[in-house]
């Protein structure tokens, strides 16, 4: 969905991954406190593959932002507590990485707040290469699955 | 070794770390156990001695799981952190407490954690660890 611009001059160079990817899962309380934990875990991956700094950069605030809704909006009563579920798979990919974010909550729904939408869909899509938005399992809750990639660039 | 019960035991509060055996298992449980060390209001020094016994979890744990992941469960109460480690395959617990020894320095999860203790659990066994910084 975003061209990455980077100049062949700023962009770093990343670790080849190996063939078989080596998944990160995260369960956590949906809780504020967690999403800290899974934007750590995610650098921790980005810096040991030597990804893009503006990859990880977007990958980091559209994690944010997906665990935030899970936290504001996926279960009932404001803020969730620690029987609320927040799952978090990290997938290192050859160019990037694809994340899912889900939790069982009660689903895509409009916001009990009457606000509107807000901008984190469109933010998180306007970030990823690939964006897919559905139910988990069952129909219950929802996954957030993202693709991010880094530019390739092209020798001179 | 103490044998007190001192673990999580999948209560809902749980943070459950799963990393594929690779070379990341290391970066991310270091970051993790760290971050939660840190929100167990440990101390610098105990927060070091937690990161020493991520790492050393691992680099070890990989040859001693069941499955083909490191899985380890997490939970903070004041000054503590607790660690569950597995499944492990049957033996693994001991096997994995006794490859934590470094030549020269003895086995260092041992001699920085609170309690440590190994559980069998069905035909798998999980290994416990609780750090703490009395009050």
């Amino acid at each position: 969905m975003r061209a990455h611009c980077l100049s062949a001059a700023a962009t770093e160079r990343w670790k080849p991954v190996p063939a078989t990817p080596s998944p990160v899962r995260l369960s956590l309380p949906a809780r504020a406190r967690n999403i800290a934990v899974a934007r750590r875990a995610l650098e921790a991956i980005a810096e040991e593959l030597a990804l893009p700094r503006r990859l990880v950069e977007d990958m980091r605030l559209a994690v944010t932002e997906a665990c935030t809704n899970v936290v504001r909006h996926a279960y009932q009563n404001g803020e969730a507590d620690d029987q609320s579920a927040l799952r978090v798979e990290l997938r290192p990919q050859p160019r990037g990485m694809f994340v899912v974010v889900e939790d069982r909550g009660r689903g895509l729904a409009p916001s009990p707040d009457g606000g509107g939408p807000g901008l984190g869909l469109p933010l998180i899509a306007a970030l990823t290469e690939d964006l897919e938005i559905s139910h988990g399992p069952d129909r219950r809750g929802t996954r957030v699955a993202m693709s991010f990639a880094a530019p390739v660039i092209e020798a001179a | 070794m103490s044998n007190a019960a001192a673990s999580p035991n999948g209560s809902p509060g749980t943070t459950r770390v799963s990393i594929a055996s690779g070379p990341l298992v290391g970066p991310v449980l270091r970051r993790v156990v760290g971050m939660l060390a840190a929100r167990a209001d440990l101390p610098l020094d105990r927060l070091d001695d937690a990161v020493l016994v991520a790492d050393l979890i691992a680099s070890r744990a990989p040859a001693h799981v069941a499955a083909a992941s490191v899985d380890v469960d997490l939970e903070t109460a004041d000054r503590t952190l607790f660690l569950r480690v597995g499944p492990l395959r049957p033996g693994g617990g001991d096997a994995l407490i006794v490859d934590a020894a470094v030549p020269g320095v003895g086995n260092v999860i041992e001699q920085l954690a609170d309690d440590i203790s190994v559980h069998p659990e069905g035909e798998a066994e999980y290994l416990h660890v609780r750090l703490a910084y009395p009050a």
